[in-house]
């Protein structure tokens, strides 16, 4: 059945600067914000935003990534003529296949996937974005300036523009020029890594990267550049809301912080639901002396100490005595009486002896980091995570 | 487990439950924040592997439908059984009124009753908090090869209800009618494991005789007849939601967490119709101590002793203790409650007073705005 538009969603990263927490399973389905998994975002993005059709491409850890997205069915994504569809790398008769060696590649691999529907235009998600977006607005501003290829950007300060891809636009507002990460950048307009392509040019551009050998297959740094080389129309979608990248653990923990704000990003608009996959927990349960303050709680919990502007996951249990500040609890992470967590993101099923401390409040210092303590691990009776560590084994503490 | 099939009856008509009750069935009874009575008995079946159930409903059942939908939060939404509702058809006089019995209940549904193909028949009443290990009951129920087993309480019962007098053999001979407080014998939860033959058979030899009542009617005669009932004792939380009072109690035995580990153990999952909400904020200033507390929520307010559903905004400077508070209730800036049933999307406006006891809980309807 004939498309307007799909999406295919790029799940692959690993995710290796957020270590400790991606051992087991890819960064889009990272616990995040109390209730989410971070692929919730663009998935429920796409069915807010009336696109039914989305391939996530994974090639890491996708066992959990395919049990959570299951059917669909959370994100209203089940329909008959469309649907979600995990999409990793496969062999074809006569060849011995190939892993996805850059995002262009994955998209060129699942051309047969995208021809199937016979889009107009496909869209390009990355699954590590914290952020809500009406897609159809952007779809029709790609149409009404007839672009080949339509990037959504947003402003940031110069300063930070130097960690970006920067668009610089010509004087008629089409994009000029394309800089990843530049030292002197010219404009404050940083590529957000959502692209909506015209497929047919889209699906040229491919094939002929494709065949380069030097090519590293990747859509910022050939795929982009190739187009505007040729003299594509290639439009910049100015987008003005909360957006946030996650693939540091200090953003990771940054974006949980935002979460205590409906003024940043407001989860709580019925009209922009952000869905989630979730099996029904008992409503949490606040103690008798229990302090909780700032700070957000998921059914499941059990708070029985004291909570100050942190995010927790369902089922996460704090027992009496044990402080929770300025942290991040996953699902079912457990702190024991007597145990101080701060400045922290502790993993999911991860166990806080009695007595242990886990990071340090920064109290004005400027050098200080996350403490991250990934999942199913113990952290033994007593034992100190210093600030900024990064504990992935049991062993370790 | 294709040898059994599940009935529920919802179709209660509890006129002690007042306004709870006017718009739906007791069955589809918020409780506990986030769920539905009949979840109880939804998820007891379903943790004993029983997917195919239907549910004797009566009037009033739009709330019903909706919590149920096609009962795929249950695993039940099947391409062949599954979850099927049964709101009374084609007999016309069964179409005033309510059932005045379980046996009626049956029979106005006896084309559906026939049709089943599974051997034993589980009933049960959907306005029951207890989590019920099914399994359990069926293996007793094989065991003892009894044609009926009587799924009894070892909780104390605040409601009308019978006993099953137990004897030597382990078998109940005999049953007394009309108990409120507890006493000799095994309390019925009016739940059964029961020989879909025989209960065909009662059901028949009771529309002859025009009788309606399940226990009263065909239990006593087939006790008087020689029969025997089997007993299992359902041990933990079991509790029948009769009256605006005992649902109060109940909600508040959730306070205490061994009771709230009996209605939930983590081996036998309740479930419920999702909801996506997120995750409840709490505001700084804002103070909770013994509550449960569903998502979707901002509390600036105090809390206490409360039972708070999804998506309720307790704003600064509000007072709550002891209230039942249910789904998209907005409290306003200092209000003060106490023993308040706060049914769904009610309103209270900025510093009202409302306050009830223990024993006479004060009930804002649905919808209501004070």
């Amino acid at each position: 059945m004939k498309k307007s538009c799909i999406a295919m969603l790029l799940a692959g990263g690993q995710g290796s600067r957020l270590y400790a927490l991606t051992q087991d399973v890819a960064k889009p389905n990272m616990p995040f914000g109390g209730k989410y998994r971070i692929i919730d975002f663009p998935l429920s993005n796409c069915a807010n935003s009336g696109i039914d059709t989305v391939g996530v491409l994974t090639q890491y850890r996708p066992l959990q990534l395919n049990s959570y997205i299951g059917g669909g069915q959370p994100w209203d994504l089940d329909s008959t003529d469309g649907g979600v569809f995990i999409l990793p790398p496969y062999q074809t008769a006569g060849e011995t296949g190939s892993w996805f060696s850059g995002t262009a590649n994955a998209i060129y691999q699942n051309i047969g996937f995208i021809e199937m529907y016979d889009p107009d235009n496909v869209l390009i998600l990355s699954g590590d974005h914290i952020y809500k977006m009406d897609y159809s607005k952007m779809l029709r501003e790609h149409m009404e300036k007839d672009a080949a290829c339509t990037i959504a950007v947003l402003q940031v300060s110069m300063e930070e523009a130097t960690r970006f891809g920067i668009m610089n636009l010509g004087e008629n507002g089409y994009v000029e020029q394309f800089e990843e990460k530049p030292k002197q950048p010219k404009s404050d307009l940083a590529s957000m890594g959502i692209y909506i392509f015209n497929w047919k040019k889209l699906r040229k551009y491919l094939i002929e990267d494709e065949n380069d050998p030097d090519s590293s297959k990747d859509f910022g740094k050939n795929i982009i550049p190739n187009m505007l080389k040729a003299g594509e129309k290639l439009w910049p979608y100015r987008f003005d809301g909360y957006w946030r990248d996650v693939g540091t653990i200090t953003s990771l923990w940054d974006a949980n912080m935002d979460m205590l704000s409906t003024t940043l990003i407001n989860l709580y608009d019925p009209s922009w639901p952000i869905r989630s996959r979730s099996v029904a927990q008992p409503p949490h349960y606040i103690g008798e002396d229990a302090v909780v303050e700032h700070s957000i709680v998921t059914e499941g919990c059990v708070i029985e100490g004291s909570v100050e502007n942190s995010v927790l996951s369902s089922s996460a249990v704090v027992e009496k005595g044990a402080r929770v500040l300025y942290s991040v609890l996953m699902p079912g992470a457990h702190i024991e009486s007597g145990a101080t967590v701060e400045y922290a993101i502790i993993g999911e099923g991860t166990v806080i002896k009695s007595g242990a401390h886990v990071g340090a409040a920064p109290d004005g210092s400027d050098e200080w980091g996350v403490a991250t303590c990934g999942p199913r691990i113990t952290v033994r009776q007593g034992a100190q995570v210093k600030a900024g560590a990064m504990i992935y084994k049991s062993e370790e503490v | 487990m294709s040898d059994f099939h599940g009935i529920i009856f919802a179709y209660g008509a509890v006129p002690e439950l007042g306004e709870l009750v006017k718009k739906r069935t007791a069955s589809s009874l918020p409780f506990c924040g986030r769920y539905r009575l009949i979840d109880f008995a939804l998820s007891s079946l379903m943790n004993a592997g029983i997917h195919d159930v239907g549910v004797i409903m009566r009037r009033d059942y739009q709330s019903l439908l909706d919590h149920l939908a096609s009962g795929k939060d249950w695993d039940m939404g099947r391409r062949i059984g599954g979850l099927r509702m049964l709101p009374p058809f084609g007999l016309p006089e069964y179409h005033r009124g309510d059932y005045t019995g379980t046996i009626e209940a049956l029979n106005a549904v006896s084309t559906y009753i026939n049709d089943i193909n599974a051997k034993y028949i589980v009933m049960m009443h959907g306005n029951t908090a207890a989590n019920i290990d099914l399994r359990a009951a069926i293996r007793q129920h094989l065991r003892t090869g009894a044609e009926i087993t009587a799924i009894c309480t070892e909780d104390t019962p605040d409601y009308n209800h019978h006993r099953y007098i137990v004897g030597e053999d382990g078998f109940a001979h005999s049953m007394i009618f009309n108990q409120t407080t507890a006493g000799e014998g095994a309390a019925s939860l009016e739940a059964y494991i029961i020989s879909k033959e025989l209960l065909l058979r009662m059901m028949e030899t009771c529309k002859a005789e025009n009788h309606y009542h399940f226990h009263r009617d065909a239990i006593a005669a087939y006790l008087a007849n020689g029969g025997r009932v089997g007993v299992y004792y359902h041990r933990g939380y079991g509790k029948r939601i009769m009256s605006t009072q005992s649902y109060f109690a109940a909600n508040m035995d959730m306070l205490k967490g061994e009771k709230r580990a009996e209605l939930f153990p983590p081996e036998r999952p309740v479930r419920t119709k999702t909801h996506e909400d997120v995750s409840t904020y709490y505001a700084e200033g804002s103070k909770a101590a013994n509550c449960l507390v569903s998502d979707g929520c901002i509390i600036e307010g105090e809390i206490e002793n409360c039972i708070i559903s999804s998506d309720v905004r307790i704003s600064r400077g509000a007072k709550l203790s002891g209230c039942v508070i249910m789904r998209g209730v907005q409290i306003a800036e200092g209000v003060m409650m106490k023993n308040v049933i706060a049914d769904k999307v009610s309103e209270a406006s900025a510093f009202q007073t409302i306050m009830g006891s223990e024993k006479l809980p004060v009930v804002l309807p649905k919808g209501t705005k004070i």
